[in-house]
């Protein structure tokens, strides 16, 4: 006999053998709080884009940015700032509207597309504030140089000495490598929190491609 | 929450609860991971219960669900609500007799299905409920070509566990 048809013969008979779970015990049940991967996902998403707009309002009200007040007269600046605004509520619409598209009643298939598509909208948006990190920092640093005192004095002084060139150098390297810490940093959390939490629906979703190729 | 919509919902449940179990048996090891299983099952049946629209049948609707669940929802969480029958009960042991060389047969067979990955576990539980190729293909979102294929593939995969 198959296996499989002797395993079903058992499985048949095994509609007796289950606990069962009461009325009560339901209505309780339905009353708890889900810790499904879905619930997960969009809060930790949501703290994302917290996160980033902290980040972005931060530094607007940091003592440092009071000092480079100037800048915030500056056009390339003004623009930046309303082109991050418009594509973060880009970003957020179009998380929201990904994930209403979440629903248990699909196929398999389907979910764990719409799950990884609504996870990729908040990817995107991470990436592109990285971007946009990199680029206001190589933006910045120039106009922090010329116009901040201690700055100037040191330019002056690497001016007189001949070693213009090692005091950009130093700047840039130093520049380069508080970038690659802070994005290193952040690309591991995202690795540890999206590895732990997506690493079962990645393995399975993989298994389902596989089959249609 | 209307709650003549908790009633049916919860009413239906419980006629229909070993569908829940059976989801829960092939998914989990252990009693503790299986009760967790069911209430996260009954959470996402739940909040999917109001676009229920009563055109498929109560049970196909939570097969879909629960596996659904079963593969891409679930993450264990030890919040859970500790049920007195549920706690109790050594679940999976038969008073009746058995032929003892059946038994055996059984206990290597349900060992061997729980060493399948989850999407093969999928096809094995929907075999088992007598889902034809339509439906399986139709619950995993797979062609039904594939997933003839997939399950002559799971059936070879056991015999080698069982035969190595």
């Amino acid at each position: 006999m198959d296996e499989l048809e002797l395993l079903k013969k058992d499985w048949k008979k095994e509609d007796q053998v289950y606990p069962k779970v009461s009325y009560n015990d339901i209505y309780n049940m339905i009353l708890s709080k889900s810790s499904s991967i879905v619930k997960w996902i969009f809060i930790i998403s949501i703290l994302e884009f917290v996160f980033w707009l902290f980040i972005s309002f931060g530094l607007k009200a940091s003592g440092y940015n009071l000092e480079l007040a100037g800048m915030n007269k500056n056009a390339g600046f003004i623009i930046i700032s309303i082109f991050s605004y418009a594509v973060l509520a880009y970003f957020f619409y179009r998380f929201y509207i990904n994930y209403k598209t979440i629903n248990t009643t699909d196929n398999a298939k389907t979910l764990m597309e719409n799950i990884l598509k609504t996870r990729r909208t908040v990817k995107q948006y991470v990436f592109f504030n990285l971007v946009v990190l990199v680029i206001g920092v190589a933006y910045m640093m120039p106009y922090a140089i010329n116009h901040d005192e201690s700055s100037r004095v040191l330019l002056e002084n690497a001016k007189a000495s001949g070693e213009l060139f090692k005091y950009y150098a130093s700047i840039a390297l130093v520049t380069i490598i508080g970038l690659v810490i802070a994005i290193s940093v952040l690309l591991l959390f995202y690795w540890l929190i999206y590895g732990i939490l997506l690493k079962r629906l990645n393995r399975n979703y993989f298994e389902l491609k596989k089959l249609e190729v | 929450m209307d709650k003549s919509l908790e009633h049916s919902f919860v009413e239906l449940l419980e006629k229909h609860q070993n569908i829940v179990h059976k989801v829960c048996r092939l998914y989990t090891n252990n009693q503790d991971a299986h009760n967790d299983l069911f209430q996260e099952i009954t959470i996402q049946l739940w909040k999917a219960y109001p676009k229920f629209r009563g055109d498929a049948k109560f049970s196909t609707w939570m097969y879909r669900v629960g596996l659904n669940t079963a593969i891409t929802l679930y993450r264990k969480s030890k919040r859970r609500i500790r049920t007195e029958e549920f706690e109790n009960v050594q679940f999976k042991i038969k008073s009746e007799p058995y032929d003892d060389t059946e038994e055996q047969q059984l206990k290597l067979l349900y060992k061997a299905v729980h060493q399948l990955n989850d999407i093969e576990k999928a096809l094995v539980f929907l075999y088992l409920e007598d889902k034809n190729y339509n439906e399986i293909s139709e619950t995993l979102g797979i062609s039904e070509v594939n997933a003839r294929v997939k399950m002559n593939r799971v059936k070879k995969k056991l015999r080698t566990i069982l035969n190595p």
